[in-house]
């Protein structure tokens, strides 16, 4: 009797234990965000991927800094710079600036960065930066860079994260090491990275704007499991959750602890159409697709009214954005009449969707419905996301949804990507028209504004006519965070603004 | 030959159980259709960029030479690098074991918690009220999935109580167990469901048999009779159940581990394919291979112990 009593005193201490309050905060000051997954790597020159330049962007700083707005850039590490008559060459005056080990970041650091994009073997980023002849420091705080020939975007170029600026000598005495103690550059030092889990950021007392800084530190916790997320969220267990889904947002408005962040983004999905398939060569045929396709419907059933109609390539809100490009009405009677037209019955589509993604399948299968209508057969083939790209790069398909995020605020990066590129066959379309490539080249080394934006303007309305591919819906970062956070704040980028965020 | 001896040579057959499953595994990964450069570079990358990645890990290779290179890394005890975290793979697994040890061990612990004192009551009132709902609640474990079960425990005792934390795997030790009531509750209602099923049927099969009557005409309280003689011999086939059902757990801590956000190895292994990580699955399927023939060889020596009758 005596043994049991004990074993029943411990079991009930046990319970007690695990049964008391014990809502694991993280320490005062420390933001907890939950996002879906984890990031790959700590070298920004080694990714291509969000996860991994959501958390660069607050660790490293860069040269030259995107503002709130999306659409400016402002000093970063460089505090002003200028560029010479023929637009080749820039010379960058940088700030008294220090890395988290205390060293003095100098122009050599700078240079050396940008060498490195464009020259390492395993950069993801070489073609971006091989516009760069030359990077030299000419003293400790000036950088000097010389461009093989003038380009419009390069300014713009040197705010991705994935030319942040790393220490020299550090990273040159153990590159392999660098994922586990980074010598950083901006806000916040990594502590910890439980790879597919955790990275753990600290505040950087050497961070040349450490006053701006009020966070103690950053977790960014992978939580793969959308509604687990949102869970985790409404218990207090996260401070911030990202990725919310479309389908949660009402609701979680309607929760008195937490508030809803739509920041606008560049994200814009559209359909991918392959040209080279029959009839979809003729521009007609492409037009009467467009047609046969309700936008507001999709915003409304797919993205629950969160998105808005996209009517140009350009994101709304992105520099040189045409608000007024032509937006074809849900005409299924004139679709089916022009196919008539131009000869075509019975078309019939292949839609290759990734399996797996909610929204791209409902996307699907509300386009298979409205096409019908204008009597177009869509047969839905699902494919696996890891095997989805190649068959797009195969010409395995007649139409596929994607999306594009833009990674500098300068309309050339995707303008080139989509239209005006011969070695990824404008997105994988394969789209051909010569006036556009023309015009794609002369854009990017104009440098008078108001010459340039009658330049994208008039793209924007020769992609429209020519459907080189179906522009759907734009959406904004879907962000929730409770009420005690201050200032969680995205940009079109997606940079986050953690050196002003607060926690109250 | 003495009864323990299949002690020492079991352990041989594990050399050809792991060569055929490092041979299928690689097989079956490198022949669904996808590429991890694609996945690492995204959809904006340059074909150029894409060849020298692929190089870059030896993917241009015949598939011969890649399996050849994947036995050459496991004789020097490593298994490559993973593509996607460009870390090697081992300390990567390393790292994830703990959680997904501590899964499985919970889940099994709290199976017995429930199914034996379930299986009990059921086959002592066999036919009646309390032995229908049991079965009832076998039934119900049987049907519902891991991935529906495991949320509404989390907005019944996380959300509304407030007992438990949602999610996460905790910090300290008393944290982590914690953290791991509600995964291993979710995978045990499902697998007690089975144990309980089978340890009542054994317990009547039992409380029937001869020595069972030979106690009674004895004298022998009917709860000495099942304590000494109906529970021993009924454990036995439960243990040899279990240890079936590992590779069930196993499978099952993937699922466990997304919606609980367990950063176990469950977790690794559902990434690693998505983004077609080969060594990674690989290396997480050998893992996983191990421990079900281990856990089995486990089960074989606790049946040898438990039951004088057995030999193997």
């Amino acid at each position: 009797m005596k043994g049991k009593l004990k074993y029943g005193l411990i079991l009930a201490g046990a319970l007690a234990i695990l049964a008391g309050d014990i809502t694991i905060a993280a320490a005062e000051g420390v933001l907890t965000i939950g996002r879906r997954e984890d990031g790959t790597t700590m070298d920004p020159i080694k990714t291509a991927q969000n996860v991994d330049f959501w958390v660069f962007s607050n660790m490293y700083d860069v040269l030259v800094r995107v503002d709130k707005t999306g659409t400016k850039l402002e000093p970063g590490l460089a505090e002003s710079w200028t560029v010479s008559e023929d637009q080749l060459t820039y010379t960058f005056k940088l700030r008294e600036a220090k890395f988290s080990d205390g060293s003095p970041i100098t122009a050599g650091d700078a240079a050396w960065n940008l060498l490195r994009i464009r020259d390492h073997k395993e950069s993801l980023w070489g073609a971006t930066y091989s516009v760069i002849k030359d990077a030299v420091a000419e003293d400790d705080k000036t950088l000097v860079v010389t461009l093989n020939q003038p380009t419009a975007s390069f300014l713009s170029t040197l705010a991705m994260p994935g030319v942040s600026i790393l220490s020299k000598k550090a990273t040159e005495a153990d590159e392999a090491g660098l994922s586990d103690h980074p010598v950083s550059s901006g806000a916040f030092i990594m502590k910890e990275w439980r790879r597919g889990d955790t990275v753990v950021l600290e505040r950087n007392p050497h961070f040349w704007e450490a006053d701006r800084v009020s966070l103690d530190g950053i977790q960014w916790i992978s939580v793969p499991d959308d509604n687990t997320r949102v869970l985790k969220l409404q218990a207090g267990e996260l401070d911030c959750g990202i990725f919310i889904p479309f389908s949660r947002i009402a609701e979680l408005k309607q929760d008195a602890n937490l508030n809803v962040l739509l920041d606008p983004s560049t994200r814009e999905d559209h359909l991918l159409i392959n040209h080279e398939h029959p009839p979809l060569d003729k521009k007609e045929v492409r037009q009467a697709l467009d047609l046969a396709i309700d936008e507001q419907a999709i915003v409304d059933t797919v993205t629950f009214g969160v998105g808005t109609v996209a009517n140009s390539y350009i994101p709304a809100g992105a520099l040189y954005y045409h608000k007024d490009n032509l937006v074809r009405p849900f005409d299924p009677a004139k679709a089916k009449e022009m196919l008539a037209a131009a000869g075509v019955s019975d078309l019939t589509l292949q839609y290759n969707v990734e399996a797996g993604n909610e929204v791209d399948e409902q996307t699907a299968v509300l386009i298979q419905q409205q096409a019908a209508q204008a009597g177009i057969t869509i047969n839905i083939m699902k494919i696996d996301p890891a095997a989805g790209w190649d068959e797009l790069v195969a010409g395995n398909y007649d139409i596929s949804v994607n999306y594009w995020t833009n990674d500098i605020i300068d309309p050339d990066q995707k303008t080139t990507f989509v239209l005006g590129h011969d070695t990824n066959m404008n997105y994988m379309t394969r789209y051909k028209n010569d006036a556009v490539k023309e015009l794609v080249e002369k854009a990017r080394v104009e440098f008078d504004p108001a010459k340039r934006e009658q330049m994208y303007i008039d793209l924007q309305k020769m992609a429209k006519e020519d459907v080189n591919w179906i522009d759907l819906y734009y959406s904004p970062y879907r962000n929730a965070c409770r009420k005690n956070i201050e200032a969680f704040y995205q940009n079109p980028l997606g940079r986050f603004f953690m050196e002003d965020t607060k926690k109250m | 030959m003495h009864r323990y001896s299949f002690v020492l040579y079991r352990p041989l057959q594990l050399i050809p159980v792991l060569f055929g499953i490092s041979v299928l595994s690689f097989v079956l990964v490198k022949s669904i259709p996808g590429d991890p450069v694609r996945m690492l570079l995204g959809t904006k990358a340059t074909p150029e960029a894409v060849a020298r990645i692929r190089a870059l890990y030896g993917l241009d290779e015949p598939l011969f030479m890649q399996y050849f290179y994947f036995l050459k890394n496991l004789g020097i005890g490593e298994m490559g690098q993973s593509i996607l975290y460009k870390t090697p793979v081992l300390p990567l697994i390393a790292d994830r074991v703990a959680p997904t040890l501590f899964l499985v061990i919970g889940s099994v612990l709290l199976t017995l918690l429930i199914a034996v004192p379930l299986a009990s009551v059921a086959a002592t009132w066999r036919g009646r009220a309390v032995d229908h709902a049991i079965r009832a609640f076998t039934t119900a474990g049987l049907g519902f999935p891991a991935f529906w079960l495991g949320i509404m425990l989390i907005i019944l005792f996380s959300v509304k109580l407030g007992l438990f934390p949602v999610a996460g795997y905790g910090e300290t030790v008393i944290d982590k167990l914690h953290h791991m009531i509600l995964p291993c509750l979710t995978v045990a209602l499902a697998l007690s469901a089975v144990v309980t099923r089978n340890l009542r049927a054994s317990m009547i099969a039992e409380l029937a048999s001869d020595h069972a009557t030979a106690a009674r005409a004895k004298g022998l309280s009917e709860s000495w009779i099942f304590r000494r003689h109906i529970l021993p011999n009924s454990l036995i086939p439960a243990i040899n159940l279990l240890a079936i059902n590992v590779g069930w757990l196993i499978g099952g801590s993937v699922v466990v581990e997304t919606v609980f956000s367990l950063p176990g190895m469950g977790q690794l292994l559902v990434r690693a394919i998505f983004t077609r990580d080969y060594m990674v699955v690989q290396g997480v399927t050998l893992v996983f291979a191990c421990a079900t023939v281990l856990l089995n060889f486990i089960a074989d020596v606790l049946t040898v112990a438990a039951d004088p009758r057995v030999k193997l």
